[in-house]
């Protein structure tokens, strides 16, 4: 079984940072199956800004794959899902 | 923004806050941009670090450069970088884009903002540098809203009144493209190299500069491992800061012809001369002089070696080894200065900063005729103008010495003598089968000179400088003069002899005429004396007849 876990960086509830939350939960939902489990955080950088700084973060919102390694990262509202999928190298059903 | 500090903040380079008439922007972002290895990192991490070192804590976003080469960077120029990170004086932001998918539209540039904001927070920073911000454009290319997010962190910036330095490449023109120039910055620095005879030329302009006054034109500088420097090309108005103090030239001689005291303090000599006049062997002597006054002397040398100096120095009497040495305080520091493929400019920041950092009282360049055979004309002018104008500015005594060719004709051609104020020709006298060293003062501004040519006289003992020998056949020098005075001597022996010759001759004369004199009175004495006894005798005899005569006379009545 493999587990995905997510972080999803946002800079306050703005439009985009919705959107992508609304997206990337959709896309969690779709995905999860009996092999693969896929956890998401959403952190919000205006409220931690040492993690912004640790994780070398430009842009908001991205998505972050912390694991599993390697870490692979994905900007903007995600509204691309297959875009998403490959820039996280989530394998599809 | 405290509005009892002064307008601008100091970058550490004297040269740029001069261009600047001070510094940059009190609480406002400057941009300089600038193509590739033109300095732009480097002004940007000194602005940053003499903040820090001054007490000003500051913050560097990097968008190209790796942090650790930068602190490597910064270190290398002389600031302790690692320490102050240690200490919280400096934080570096790693901005670096990464290599990220983008999915869909609608990205934010919230977390730099945030990220910044952060950092000046926690260090307290007053200084902040955005270095290669251009960096951004390539990490979202294709994003559509970029320009507004980036707009958004310039607006954002701007609002911060932290006083910002922010960097660009000329590449594509992104600072124009994104309202940098025009619209954020309140000081734009443009930088730029040119190649001119095979010689690299580094040169910095101010664009733009609102809210206060700026110097228009290109200045160059000086960017190597010992950081930046620069000078700026011309000056404000002449400050004539002169000083009625006088200094000793170290030849005494020299110091009559120079009003007697020799020149003054922080004015500028030049001695001229062809080779072999003692141009060098002078110079070194105002060298001595100024060390024994406890003053400090830069020698830059543009042809003798050190050694050779010291050498050909000390077998006339000098000692520069002994003021250059421990014992002498090292109060002289000799500089040679031989690269020949180093641009006119280059010559200049060197010898400046060579300035800058010992602090003479005297400098010494010999000989400055070498940068003018070596360069062309005009500029090599302007250039040892602006070389003395600036060690004048700084009331630095200056002797520069000038080789002119055999066949000059004694007439130099450096042509900066608007800027001398003391000029001493010296020249070969040839004749007799020797030479001599003559010594005269062309001008001397402010001092009542000799305008007499004298002889100058390079011995074991030193330098020394005698009148010459005026006799009947004009003026003579060397040996010659001593078989002159000789011969002369002889002559006036000869003459007082008949001269005294003819005076007893004179003497005697008299003397004869007057013994001829009382004789001849004698004679008319005993004359005289003849002649009265003959009348008495011839008066007795008529007399006596007479008598004779009655006698009868009255027998026969």
């Amino acid at each position: 079984m493999t587990k995905y876990l997510l972080r999803l960086y946002i800079a306050g509830m703005t439009p985009a940072a919705r959107r992508a939350i609304e997206n990337l939960e959709a896309l969690t939902a779709d995905m999860a199956t009996q092999d693969q489990e896929l956890q998401v955080e959403v952190v919000d950088i205006l409220e931690r800004p040492q993690l912004a700084e640790d994780e070398r973060i430009l842009a908001t919102p991205v998505v972050v794959r912390k694991l599993p390694l390697p870490v692979r990262r994905v900007v903007g509202d995600l509204s691309e899902r297959e875009r998403v999928l490959v820039g996280l190298d989530i394998l599809e059903r | 923004m405290n509005s009892s500090k002064p307008e601008t903040v100091n970058t550490g380079i004297q040269g740029l806050d001069f261009v600047l008439q001070g510094g940059l922007p009190r609480g406002r972002p400057s941009l300089i941009r600038g193509g590739p290895g033109t300095g732009k990192t480097v002004i940007s991490l000194t602005f940053l670090c003499h903040g820090i070192s001054q007490g000003e804590p500051g913050v560097l976003v990097t968008f190209d450069e790796d942090p650790e080469a930068l602190l490597h960077h910064a270190q290398g120029f002389g600031f302790p970088a690692d320490t102050y990170v240690k200490e919280g004086r400096l934080r570096i932001l790693d901005m670096r884009p990464d290599q990220s998918e983008s999915a869909g539209e609608g990205i934010e540039l919230t977390a730099i903002l945030t990220r910044i904001e952060y950092a000046l927070k926690q260090t307290g920073a007053e200084r902040l540098v955005l270095d290669a911000i251009d960096g951004m454009e390539g990490a979202f290319l294709g994003q559509s809203g970029l320009r507004k997010e980036l707009n958004r962190v310039f607006d954002w910036v701007r609002d911060q009144r932290v006083t910002t330095l922010i960097t660009t490449g000329e590449l594509e023109n992104f600072s124009t493209r994104f309202g940098l120039e025009d619209y954020i910055a309140d000081c734009v620095i443009a930088l730029k190299q040119e190649v001119q005879h095979r010689v690299m030329t580094r040169l910095l302009r101010v664009v733009k500069r609102r809210g206060g006054p700026h110097s228009a034109g290109e200045f160059p500088f000086l960017l190597d491992s010992r950081g930046i420097f620069m000078v700026p090309v011309s000056g404000a108005a002449l400050d004539a800061r002169v000083s009625s103090e006088r200094i000793s030239s170290g030849v005494p001689g020299l110091d009559e012809m120079l009003g007697g005291e020799g020149p003054y303090k922080g004015s500028t000599i030049l001695l001229s001369g062809q080779a072999g006049t003692g141009k060098t062997s002078l110079a070194s002597a105002f060298a001595q002089a100024a060390c024994r006054r406890g003053e400090k002397v830069l020698y830059i040398s543009f042809e003798e070696s050190v050694d050779e100096l010291v050498r050909n120095q000390s077998s006339i009497g000098g000692n520069l080894a002994h003021h250059a040495g421990p014992e002498g305080g090292h109060r002289l520091i000799m500089e040679p200065v031989r690269a020949i493929e180093m641009g006119l400019e280059e010559h200049l920041m060197r010898i400046m900063r060579s300035v800058s950092h010992h602090g003479p009282d005297l400098v010494l360049l010999d000989p400055v005729s070498s940068f003018t055979n070596r360069h062309e004309g005009e500029c090599a002018k302007e250039m040892l103008l602006r070389l003395m104008y600036l060690l004048k500015e700084q009331r630095v005594t200056t002797v520069a010495t000038e080789l002119l060719s055999d066949s000059s004709g004694g007439v130099s051609h450096l042509d900066v003598s608007s800027m001398i104020d003391v000029w001493i020709k010296l020249r070969r006298h040839e004749g007799n089968g020797e030479m001599n060293r003559l010594i005269n003062v062309i001008k001397a501004r402010g001092l009542s000179i000799s305008n007499q040519v004298k002889e100058f006289r390079m011995t074991d003992a030193g330098m020394t400088i005698e009148t010459p020998y005026i006799g009947e056949s004009g003026i003579v020098y060397g040996t010659a003069r001593h078989a002159r005075q000789e011969e002369d001597d002889q002559i006036i022996a000869q003459l007082q002899q008949e001269l005294d010759q003819a005076q007893r001759l004179r003497e005697e004369m008299e003397e004869t005429n007057a013994a001829r004199e009382r004789l001849a009175r004698a004679e008319r004495e005993a004359k005289a004396v003849e002649l009265d006894r003959q009348v008495m005798e011839l008066e007795r005899r008529l007399a006596s007849i007479e008598g004779a005569r009655s006698a009868i006379r009255r027998s026969r009545q």
